[in-house]
C-alpha cells in the first residue's frame, strides 16, 4: 500500500507541475552527476561550474527572457542508476536538456535514453573516444576534450622535444591502462617516434623496480606512463631512488599526476608531463575572470571538470539562442557547428561527431605546480571524424 | 497458531505459511494492476518503467531468498547470476533480436555455470559459503570490467527493443505499461515455480538443512544434492530476472555484477521478510520507490535508506512479511476450519 500511495501522490504532483510551457517559465536543465560515491569530488565540480554560470546568465536576462533551472540528481557513479535518473528528469520533471554524467559508462548509457527519448544531453566529463566516434548518437554532445585530442596534444610535443624519440610504455595492467597506453603509441608512433618496448605492471603494484632492468637496457629517451594515484607515487619516487628520472623524459595521462597524488610524489614529480584540456593558468582575460569568480564562490580552483561545466551553459545558451526555440531538432541544428567563449577560449562543436574543437595545453610540474608549456591548435588535436551514424 | 494446527491437522505450519505467502503475491498481483490501470490513465511512462524494474530485481531478491530462507545459505554474489543473464542476453539481442532465443541462452548459461560453481561453493557452509559465492562474483565483475568484446568497464549499450510474442498477443519492451504487465506475469510465474519445488519433500529437506545439516543424512536424504539443487534454481532465476534488465534498459554494464546489486538484494529480502518468498517482491518494490524518492529530496539517501534499514532489522526482525504473514495465517487458518 506504501508503494501505491507514495506513486501516486508523486503522479499527482507531477500532473500538477506540467501544465503548458509558457514563455516565464524557466529552462529546465537536469543534472544527472555523482553527488555521492568516489566521483563526488568531480561531481562537486561539475555542481559549481554549472551553478555560477547559471547564476551568471539568469543575473544577465536568463535565456530568451527564460531563466534557468537546475535539477541536480545523484547518479552514484552507476550507469543503472544514472540511467533511472534521467529518465525520471526527462518524463516527470521535463527537463529541456540534460548534462553532468560522469563515467563515460553512464554518459553511453543516458545518451541512449535520451535518444529513445528524444531528448539532447551533453557531457562536460567523459573521456572515451568512443562517446563521439563508434558510438556517436545524434542526441550526445561533448564539450570537454576526448582522450585522443589528450593524447594528440601531448604526443605532438613530445616529438617537438625529441624528434624521432626512442619512446618506453608503462601501462596498468587493466582494460583502460592498456588502452590508454595503445593510443598514445599508436598516436606518437605516427608522428614519428620509435617503440622502445611496453610492460604492463598490476595495479597497485608495490614494487616497480623489477621492470627497471628492461627500461634501462632499453635505453629510451621518453616514458610514457599511465599508471593512477598511489601507483603513481611508488613508480616516480622508485625511478627517482634509482636514478633513472636523470634523463629521460617522463610524460602521462591527465590522471597519473594530479592534485591529490602531487604532493606525495614530491620531488620525484619534477618534470613530468600531461596533455590537458584547461588549466588556471591559462593567459586570458576570460579565464582570469573566471578562475576569480569561481574562486570567490566555491572557496576553491576550479580544474578541467568545473571549467567545461561552466563552459556547458553558454553552449546551450548560445544553441538556444540561434535556434530561438528549446525543442530537440532545432537545438540539435543549432549545435552543430557553433562557435562559443569558454574559459580556455573559443571552442567549436564539430558537425560530424558532436565534438568539441579546443585548443589543448601541454602543462609540466614545477617544484609541486602544474605549468603551461607548450600548446596545440585545436584542429591539430582533435582527430579525424568516424563517427558515421549522422 | 498452534490452535489452527489442531483444529485442522491436514494443513501443516510450513503449507499454511505458503498459503498466506500465496495471498500476498495475490494482493501483490492485485496491486500491481491497479497501479498500471492509473498508470495508463495518467499516460505515465516513468513509474511504470520504474516498476518493472523494480520487479526485475524483485526476481533477484527472490533468488536470495530461496538460499537464505529455505538452505540458510547467504549468497553474497547472487548478482554472478543476474549479471549473467543481463549480458548473455544483451550479446544475444545484439545479434538474434528474439525474446525467446535470449532466454534460453541466459537459461542454459545459468544452468552450466551453477552447477560449476555449486559444486565449488556448496563444499562449504555458513560465512565460508558467503565468502565463496562473495569471491566468485567479484571474479566475474573483473573479468567483466576488463574485456573488451564485453564493453569493459563502458558496458554495452544499443541492446535493441524487441517484441516478445507471447502467442495470443505481442508485447514490446519499450512499452511501458505492455513490459510491466509482462514483467509482473514473469516474475510471478518465477515465484509460482520456487513456491512450488519449496513445498514439495525436497523443499523440507532444505528447512531441515537449515535446521542442523549434520542430522540430515542419518534420516536417509542427500544434502550434497539438495543444496546443489537450491543452489541451481536460485541461479535459473536470478539469470532469467538478469536477462530482462537489458529489454528494459538497452544496456548492461558491469555495475550489474557489482556487490552493491548483491548486497541490495540480500539488503531486500531482510527488510521484505527471509523465507517468505513474497517478501522478495515486497521488499523491492518498497526499497527502489524509497531510493527514487529519497534519492531525489538529499544527495545523503544512503544515510536516510542505512537508517530505515536498522530500524527494521531492530523492531521487524522478521521483515515486513514476516510481520504480517502470521495474520494472514490465521485468517486463512480460521477460514479452513
Amino acid at each position: 500500500m506504501l508503494r501505491k500511495t507514495v506513486v501516486l501522490t508523486s503522479l499527482l504532483a507531477t500532473a500538477a507541475f506540467t501544465g503548458p510551457a509558457i514563455a516565464a517559465d524557466p529552462i529546465k536543465i537536469g543534472v544527472v552527476t555523482p553527488l555521492s560515491g568516489t566521483y563526488t569530488g568531480i561531481g562537486q565540480q561539475v555542481r559549481w561550474g554549472l551553478e555560477l554560470a547559471t547564476k551568471e546568465v539568469n543575473a544577465a536576462g536568463g535565456i530568451m527572457g527564460r531563466q534557468i533551472e537546475l535539477i541536480f540528481e545523484d547518479e552514484e557513479a552507476n550507469p543503472a542508476v544514472a540511467v533511472q535518473k534521467a529518465e525520471k528528469l526527462f518524463e516527470v520533471q521535463k527537463v529541456d536538456f540534460l548534462t553532468g554524467t560522469v563515467n563515460s559508462g553512464s554518459t553511453l548509457a543516458v545518451g541512449q535514453t535520451a535518444e529513445r527519448a528524444g531528448k539532447l544531453i551533453a557531457t562536460t566529463v567523459s573521456f572515451a573516444d568512443s562517446i563521439t566516434g563508434d558510438k556517436c548518437s545524434p542526441n550526445v554532445f561533448r564539450v570537454n576534450a576526448r582522450a585522443g585530442q589528450q593524447s594528440t596534444a601531448l604526443a605532438a610535443w613530445v616529438v617537438k622535444q625529441k624528434p624521432k624519440a626512442k619512446v618506453y610504455f608503462l601501462g596498468p595492467d587493466y582494460e583502460m591502462g592498456r588502452s590508454t597506453v595503445s593510443t598514445f603509441k599508436k598516436t606518437v608512433e605516427g608522428l614519428g617516434a620509435v617503440s622502445a618496448g611496453e610492460v604492463f605492471a598490476p595495479l597497485d603494484s608495490k614494487d616497480y623496480t623489477q621492470y627497471f632492468g628492461q627500461l634501462r637496457q632499453a635505453k629510451p629517451e621518453v616514458l610514457y606512463t599511465s599508471v593512477a594515484g598511489n601507483d603513481t607515487v611508488r613508480l616516480l619516487t622508485q625511478m627517482q631512488d634509482f636514478g633513472l628520472l636523470g634523463n629521460m623524459l617522463v610524460v602521462g595521462a591527465s590522471g597519473t599526476v594530479t592534485s591529490q597524488n602531487i604532493t606525495a610524489v614530491g620531488a620525484a614529480a619534477n618534470g613530468f608531463g600531461t596533455g590537458v584540456g584547461y588549466s588556471t593558468q591559462i593567459d586570458s582575460p576570460e579565464n582570469k575572470k573566471f578562475v576569480d569568480a569561481f574562486k570567490a564562490a566555491n572557496k576553491a580552483d576550479p580544474d578541467l571538470y568545473g571549467a567545461d561545466s561552466y563552459g556547458l551553459i553558454y553552449f546551450y545558451k548560445a544553441a538556444v539562442e540561434k535556434a530561438k526555440s528549446t525543442a530537440t531538432d532545432k537545438v540539435r541544428d543549432a549545435m552543430r557547428g557553433l562557435d562559443w567563449m569558454t574559459p580556455q577560449g573559443k571552442k567549436t562543436m564539430r558537425a560530424g561527431d558532436h565534438q568539441a574543437v579546443q585548443p589543448m595545453y601541454v602543462v609540466r610540474v614545477n617544484d609541486g605546480q602544474f605549468k603551461i608549456v607548450g600548446n596545440v591548435s585545436g584542429e591539430e588535436a582533435v582527430g579525424a571524424d568516424i563517427c558515421t551514424r549522422f | 497458531m498452534r490452535d489452527n494446527v489442531t483444529a485442522a491437522p491436514v494443513v501443516d505450519r510450513l503449507a499454511l505459511a505458503m498459503r498466506a505467502s500465496h495471498v500476498l503475491v495475490a494482493i501483490f498481483v492485485v496491486a500491481g494492476l491497479v497501479f498500471a490501470t492509473v498508470g495508463v490513465a495518467m499516460k505515465d511512462t516513468f513509474f511504470l518503467r520504474l516498476a518493472t524494474e523494480a520487479l526485475i530485481f524483485a526476481g533477484l531478491a527472490l533468488s536470495v531468498d530461496i538460499l537464505l530462507g529455505y538452505s540458510g545459505l547467504l549468497s553474497l554474489g547472487q548478482a554472478l547470476y543476474f549479471g549473467l543473464g543481463a549480458y548473455v542476453a544483451a550479446v544475444v539481442l545484439k545479434e538474434i533480436p528474439s525474446f525467446w532465443v535470449a532466454m534460453g541462452a541466459a537459461l542454459v548459461a545459468s544452468l552450466v555455470v551453477s552447477i560449476l560453481a555449486g559444486l565449488i561453493a556448496n563444499r562449504v557452509r555458513g560465512v565460508y559459503f558467503a565468502l565463496v559465492t562473495f569471491g566468485l562474483a567479484q571474479v566475474a565483475a573483473k573479468a567483466v570490467y576488463n574485456t573488451r568484446a564485453l564493453g569493459a568497464s563502458d558496458g554495452m549499450i544499443g541492446v535493441p527493443i524487441v517484441p516478445i510474442d507471447l502467442g495470443v498477443a505481442t508485447v514490446m519492451s519499450n512499452s511501458p505499461a505492455g513490459f510491466f504487465l509482462f514483467t509482473l506475469a514473469f516474475i510471478v510465474v518465477l515465484y509460482a515455480i520456487s513456491a512450488y519445488l519449496l513445498d514439495t519433500p525436497f523443499g523440507r529437506v532444505l528447512l531441515a538443512i537449515r535446521a542442523n545439516e549434520r542430522r540430515v543424512p542419518s534420516l536417509g536424504y542427500s544434502t550434497r544434492n539438495a543444496r546443489l539443487a537450491a543452489y541451481v534454481l536460485a541461479a535459473v532465476v536470478a539469470a532469467l530476472s538478469g536477462a530482462l534488465y537489458p529489454m528494459l534498459r538497452g544496456f548492461v554494464s558491469p555495475e550489474l555484477l557489482f556487490f552493491t546489486t548483491s548486497g541490495n538484494a540480500v539488503i531486500t529480502v531482510v527488510t521484505g521478510g527471509v523465507g517468505t518468498l513474497a517478501g522478495a517482491l515486497y521488499g523491492s518494490v518498497i526499497l527502489t520507490v524509497l531510493k527514487s524518492v529519497i534519492g531525489s529530496m538529499t544527495e545523503h539517501h544512503l544515510i536516510v535508506i542505512g537508517l530505515l534499514f536498522m530500524v527494521t532489522v531492530i523492531f521487524l526482525p522478521k521483515g515486513l512479511m514476516g510481520f504480517i504473514r502470521p495474520s494472514i495465517e490465521r485468517l486463512i487458518g480460521g477460514g479452513s476450519r
